[in-house]
């Protein structure tokens, strides 16, 4: 049984290996896009946040496999040539946006959360809008932001496993090819799988931990 | 003693005495189901430069209104409101740049929770004033200690009373240097024992020639510090005077009533 582990492992390395390019470029683009969106939300006109807000329940209040479906499926029927991905693309893509209708909620309820008396100190000393939101609001929020975030984060890891269906060569796909050659060995298969998803997974809480430890919570009561 | 002191001798036109003019403003506060509150009702005031003006009224008069108003935070529905120069009232001003010379202080104080009481005052003073770094920490340095609060430099807000947070927020209006400052019911929020330091000072420096607008209901600081009262109700001054005419014998029923309800 081990030798045959062995024999699979540079398989399933390769299939974390793919998980971790998905993961981290979706949370990097989910996390820009989010923020903006969020930002907008919270301080923009009332039309952007009614408009962003229906993007963001839309995507929020649909499954993760039916988006995969329709980035990788419906959208190159469009004939757009932008809109034609490979499933790594695709991938990213669906990761981007799923992730940002998470993350845009969580920034808007944080800078929401920051008390409008913060503004108002901001604003009567002279600053700008863009000064009040950089160097008032924006330390503030991402201290409440942080905790969430790190859940949305450790949630975009797990989904990944989803992408298995468009064919992008993930962690599961890799670990369901291997099982095909070997059916005999499918528990030990998938124990080294959940194992390596939680080697990913739980530095990303203790990453969070840390962040939150350096930059949340303290002095911002009363 | 009802004069205030003219700062500019030599130019003696209204408009460089004066450094706030509010002409006939108006403002109404629309809440749900064409819930209307008036708070400004057709006001207008002067203030002279050197002059500590003291409003006061009951609560939902439109005393902090019309403070809000002068620096703009507050945006009115009709009127002029001049300031140094300045049209607040017009939409090409930049307001930013009023707020520059206008200090402002809250009765929550509004200090940044995520800055020290240092950081509270460099702040603005690198971001708006592009003061140096060493620059604006030696001014906040003399500001904390102007204040009492040299010690606590390194405090966060949470940490400090709410008097000594108060008087941070007076230091960090100083440090702008204002011509102008305005003082939004800053003794409210504060324990008793603490608001004896922070109108210590403010009357410091209405003995200092700074220009004032202050709502209040401590009457001792008005009859003290206030060149002149000004009383508002239902949105506009019903009654004006000096400290000793207006509280000896005020002539309106309602300020009347309300003195009586204070004193």
């Amino acid at each position: 049984m081990l030798d045959a582990l062995q024999q699979h492992m540079p398989f399933l390395l390769a299939g974390l290996w793919m998980t971790v390019q998905v993961t981290l470029l979706g949370i990097c683009f989910g996390t820009l896009f989010g923020t903006l969106v969020g930002i907008a939300r919270a301080l923009g006109p009332r039309p952007a946040f009614w408009i962003l807000g229906a993007y963001i329940h839309l995507w929020r209040g649909t499954p993760f496999l039916c988006q995969i479906y329709i980035v990788y499926f419906v959208l190159p029927q469009t004939g757009i040539a932008w809109l034609q991905f490979d499933s790594f693309q695709a991938s990213v893509v669906a990761l981007t946006i799923y992730s940002s209708s998470y993350i845009a909620e969580i920034v808007r309820a944080a800078i929401n959360a920051v008390p409008r008396g913060q503004v108002e100190g901001a604003r009567s000393v002279g600053m700008t809008s863009g000064q009040t939101l950089r160097y008032v609001i924006a330390p503030q929020a991402l201290r409440m932001v942080l905790p969430p975030l790190g859940g949305v984060y450790v949630i975009m890891v797990k989904v990944t496993a989803v992408l298995s269906v468009i064919g992008t060569t993930e962690l599961v796909r890799q670990a369901n090819l291997v099982i095909q050659r070997d059916p005999a060995n499918i528990m030990p298969i998938f124990l080294v799988v959940a194992g390596l998803y939680f080697v990913f997974c739980y530095p990303m809480l203790l990453l969070t931990q840390w962040a939150e430890r350096r930059y949340g919570g303290l002095h911002l009561e009363a | 003693m009802s004069e205030p002191a003219t700062k500019s001798p030599g130019d003696t036109s209204a408009e460089s005495r004066d450094i706030i003019r509010v002409e006939n403003v108006h403002k109404v506060f629309r809440g749900a189901k064409d819930h209307r509150i008036v708070a400004l009702a057709g006001v207008s005031e002067v203030v002279a430069r050197g002059e500590v003006l003291v409003l006061l009224g009951q609560s939902g008069s439109g005393k902090s209104t019309l403070l809000r108003s002068l620096n703009g935070l507050e945006a009115v529905d009709s009127g002029r409101i001049v300031v140094d120069g300045r049209d607040v009232t017009d939409r090409k001003t930049d307001l930013n740049a009023l707020r520059e010379e206008v200090g402002m202080v809250f009765q929550n104080f509004n200090l940044f929770k995520h800055k020290t009481a240092l950081e509270n005052i460099t702040l603005p003073l690198e971001v708006v004033r592009r003061t140096s770094r060493q620059e604006a920490r030696e001014r906040a340095e003399r500001m904390l200690a102007r204040v009492g609060l040299a010690d606590w430099a390194g405090s966060y807000p949470s940490q400090l009373s709410g008097g000594q947070q108060q008087r941070v927020a007076i230091a960090r209006s100083l440090a702008m240097e204002p011509k102008v400052m305005l003082f939004d019911e800053v003794t409210s929020a504060l324990d008793p024992e603490t608001v004896g330091g922070v109108l210590r000072l403010m009357e410091e420096l209405a003995g200092e020639g700074m220009t004032m607008v202050v709502v209040t209901h401590e009457i001792g600081f008005a009859k003290r510090a206030a060149h002149r009262i000004a009383f508002m109700d239902q949105g506009q001054v019903v009654e004006r005077g000096d400290p000793q005419g207006f509280f000896a014998a005020p002539q309106s029923e309602r300020a009347q009533q309300f003195l009586e309800q204070i004193l």
